[in-house]
């Protein structure tokens, strides 16, 4: 009988380390958009994150020549959150142009309410996007 | 008596295990956007000032309306650091210049490099290595229309333990001929840390 409580207890431990200090999740919601044909794809990968925040609108247009895309999220909780985005763009030929100039950014969500983030094409070759929404709390922040 | 001195070897040796014997420090690679850790300006917070800045010009209205349609030719003034800290203001010009550049929308004069430029044409022209029909003269370079420069303030509070830290990063573009403003944008980055009870 002990020795059985002393194995849970050890499963129990080891379950709690590594909570603790290893499986933080990153995955968020990805929000497509290609330009050319004005379809849009929402993929929400994190339960935790798709029960906080919700993608409500997608816009894009065109300014100086560059794509430039607007995406409503709007938080389903009272309490305020902390998320974080990037905006990712491609060619037609689906590489990513600049890739290690596009940051995270932060981004502070009232209870209930709803924020446009805004993100511009820094290249007339760019023709889909993609915003990458994830926890900032989970994300080490 | 021989038990507690194994004991104690025991206890010497996880000792050592622990604390002394690493000489070299632990490195890792981290991501570029990790979470500040100081409430200084930090790399994550120059990226995103650059990412924002790029697209706040790139976007402005007024900046295909003063060119008319045309690629402008620039130059960049590095911002003018008006904080008690260190930031390498050249570094932060040198990424916006380059996010501009691959844009195609604007061409770009370096007058920081223009010594090596008369330095590159006098060789060429005295050396006697250099066929003086491809021969660079001086007076041909292009001249900037407009250029950018702008500024890094801070306001600092401290009450008791914790420190209230604000930076704003202000830019603009200014057309050389008229003397206005094109465009013109901040970026305020707000942090606050807390000393511990115990240490220094």
């Amino acid at each position: 009988m002990n020795k059985v409580k002393g194995l849970l207890a050890a499963v129990a431990l080891t379950a709690g380390l590594s909570t603790l200090v290893g499986c933080m999740e990153t995955a968020g919601t990805v929000v497509t958009t290609d330009h050319a044909t004005g379809s849009t794809l929402v993929l929400e990968d994190s339960t935790r994150l798709r029960d906080q925040v919700q993608v409500l609108r997608v816009n894009y247009d065109e300014i100086n020549g560059l794509k430039r895309v607007h995406v409503t999220l709007a938080s389903t909780k009272h309490k305020q959150l902390r998320v974080q985005y990037r905006i990712a763009w491609f060619d037609a030929n689906g590489m990513e142009l600049d890739p290690d100039s596009k940051t995270y950014r932060d981004l502070i969500l009232e209870g209930r309410d709803a924020v446009t983030v805004t993100g511009v094409a820094n290249s007339a070759a760019a023709v889909s996007s993609k915003l990458r929404v994830r926890d900032a709390a989970v994300a080490g922040y | 008596m021989k038990q507690s001195l194994f004991a104690m070897m025991g206890v010497a040796a996880a000792a050592m295990m622990i604390s002394g014997c690493a000489t070299t420090p632990a490195v890792r690679e981290v991501a570029l956007d990790r979470a500040p850790i100081t409430s200084k300006i930090e790399p994550q917070d120059v990226r995103r000032t650059v990412e924002k800045m790029a697209e706040s010009l790139l976007s402005a209205p007024g900046v295909k309306e003063a060119t008319g349609g045309a690629r402008p030719v620039l130059d960049i003034e590095p911002l003018k650091n008006r904080t008690t800290q260190h930031v390498d203001m050249v570094s932060i010009t040198d990424s916006l210049r380059s996010q501009l550049l691959r844009s195609g929308m604007f061409r770009f004069v370096d007058k920081s490099t223009s010594g090596t430029d008369i330095e590159f044409m006098d060789s060429q022209a005295q050396l006697g290595l250099t066929d003086q029909k491809k021969a660079i003269k001086p007076g041909q370079q292009s001249a900037a229309q407009m250029y950018l420069t702008g500024s890094l303030t801070e306001i600092k509070n401290q009450v008791g333990r914790t420190v209230d830290q604000y930076y704003k990063f202000s830019m603009i573009l200014k057309d050389l001929r008229s003397g206005e403003l094109v465009w013109t944008d901040e970026r305020e980055i707000r942090k606050e840390s807390v000393k511990p009870v115990m240490g220094f």
